[in-house]
């Protein structure tokens, strides 16, 4: 069983990492929608290298190719249904013995390629600078509710206990004689017994652990006082509203022409 | 007894504290089918089973904080489909409120229920994000094969959630219907709402 953490971030030391995590967010938003609301290769392809120089002036960049290659039936499936059986098709790209690309299908798969690569890369200029604690805490600190500020970043921390949980349950029950290869039907029948005893030990565990959340004040009322005082980030303001600014105006022109 | 807790916004630390543990649940379900070979999905048990622990808005939660969550550490992608997985927390609930969860026969019905519905919410997301497929093998050849054939796109597109999106929610609320019986009681009070404690 991997050992995994569900940590991506890279601690690099970059402007990108000091920048405040909200203004990051709102740099996700702006790119995924003005790469929407643009219709031309060209332009997607610029909001896409914008995205891009951000993750390399993070020093992130080499980081990136993991998370695109979790999308690739994504990316792959989208070429290959769009390029050969576009409705639109008309004009013959290639043609290879009986397989043909058709040019209108190509090019719409080509742009919504590119879209998904900046969904992807934009994402990853907030995931891989971001440590996930600053985020919650900066959203607390907007207003989130604390108490679900830790259930968000309780998962972080469950999830990888679980797994280890996990290979624990599935090396004691093969030791029973559980069999978990083979058959389609053998796996399937070993479903169950696999994911019975882990569920059963999580959901017990929550017990145990709303009480000791409960004990410590977690329903409290009041002020919270914080551990860890955030600097307020010197250039939030103006990057925001040059986001804000960028991202009115490409729609406004959108709709204008 | 108090009717309509159902709906109930302030949620108990229990509730909160499921959230975390399901979203787990859902992660370990996607280990063991990637370990097992299996050819389906069966990512949202844990969805499923909070929304029959806890009512439908906690179901729901679950939902958004998995793709979240998910997205900030594997795959942005997945920050799209957050809406099917919370409409597929809030059908489960509603439906096992009602009693949907009473026995195998209508649990197999729900499933199949919260299958269509996941596909038509899913639909018009795949038709926004890239027009129309889904990046599971079997329903995008069905989606080409349509189009092909001169069908529109969101009856193909459709057709292409459903043909994996059925049989796979049908699964997932077998699975977690399987687990939700044989869990034991002193589990299943801690999320019960409706349940008068009664003073000296």
């Amino acid at each position: 069983m991997r050992s995994m953490t569900l940590y991506v971030h890279r601690e690099k030391g970059s402007p990108l990492h000091r920048m405040d995590p909200l203004t990051k967010l709102l740099y996700v938003f702006t790119s995924v929608i003005i790469s929407y609301v643009l219709a031309d290769h060209l332009s997607v392809l610029l909001v896409l290298a914008v995205s891009i120089s951000l993750l390399i002036a993070g020093k992130v960049a080499r980081f990136i190719l993991p998370i695109i290659s979790v999308s690739f039936v994504l990316l792959a499936s989208i070429l290959i249904v769009q390029g050969f059986f576009h409705p639109d098709r008309a004009t013959v790209l290639w043609e290879i013995g009986p397989i043909t690309l058709y040019k209108e299908g190509f090019s719409i798969a080509f742009l919504i390629l590119l879209r998904v690569l900046n969904m992807v890369c934009a994402f990853g200029v907030l995931i891989l600078t971001t440590k996930p604690d600053e985020l919650v805490e900066t959203l607390i600190q907007k207003g989130l509710s604390p108490r679900f500020g830790y259930v968000l970043l309780s998962v972080l921390q469950i999830v990888p206990q679980m797994m280890t949980l996990t290979g624990k349950i599935m090396d004691s029950q093969r030791a029973r004689g559980l069999e978990t290869e083979g058959s389609l039907w053998v796996r399937i029948k070993s479903f169950i017994p696999l994911l019975g005893p882990v569920i059963l030990r999580s959901l017990a565990e929550t017990r145990e652990r709303s009480i000791a959340l409960e004990v410590r004040g977690f329903n409290a009322t009041g002020k919270r006082t914080r551990l860890h005082r955030i600097q307020p980030y010197k250039y939030g303001f103006a990057l925001k509203a040059l986001l804000a600014v960028v991202l009115l105006s490409v729609i406004v022109w959108r709709i204008w022409s | 007894m108090v009717r309509n807790r159902v709906w109930s916004f302030r949620f108990s630390t229990a509730a909160l504290v499921l959230i975390p543990a399901a979203v787990g649940i859902n992660y370990i379900g996607k280990l063991f089918v990637e370990l097992l070979k299996l050819p389906l999905w069966i990512d949202s048990i844990g969805t499923v089973l909070s929304s029959m622990l806890a009512g439908p808005l906690v179901g729901a939660l679950v939902g958004i904080v998995n793709n979240v969550i998910y997205g900030f550490t594997t795959s942005p992608v997945s920050f799209v489909y957050a809406i099917t997985s919370a409409v597929i927390g809030l059908v489960t609930g509603i439906m096992a409120y009602k009693g949907w969860i009473s026995n195998i026969g209508k649990a197999l019905v729900l499933g199949f229920v919260v299958g269509l519905i996941a596909a038509t919410v899913s639909t018009p997301l795949n038709i926004a994000f890239w027009e129309g497929t889904t990046a599971n093998v079997w329903g995008d050849a069905l989606f080409a094969w349509m189009v092909a054939k001169g069908n529109p796109l969101w009856l193909a597109s459709f057709a292409d959630s459903v043909v994996v999106d059925v049989p796979d929610k049908m699964v997932t609320v077998l699975i977690s219907f399987l687990i939700f019986r044989s869990l034991p009681k002193k589990v299943l009070t801690m999320y019960d709402t409706e349940q008068e404690i009664e003073r000296l």
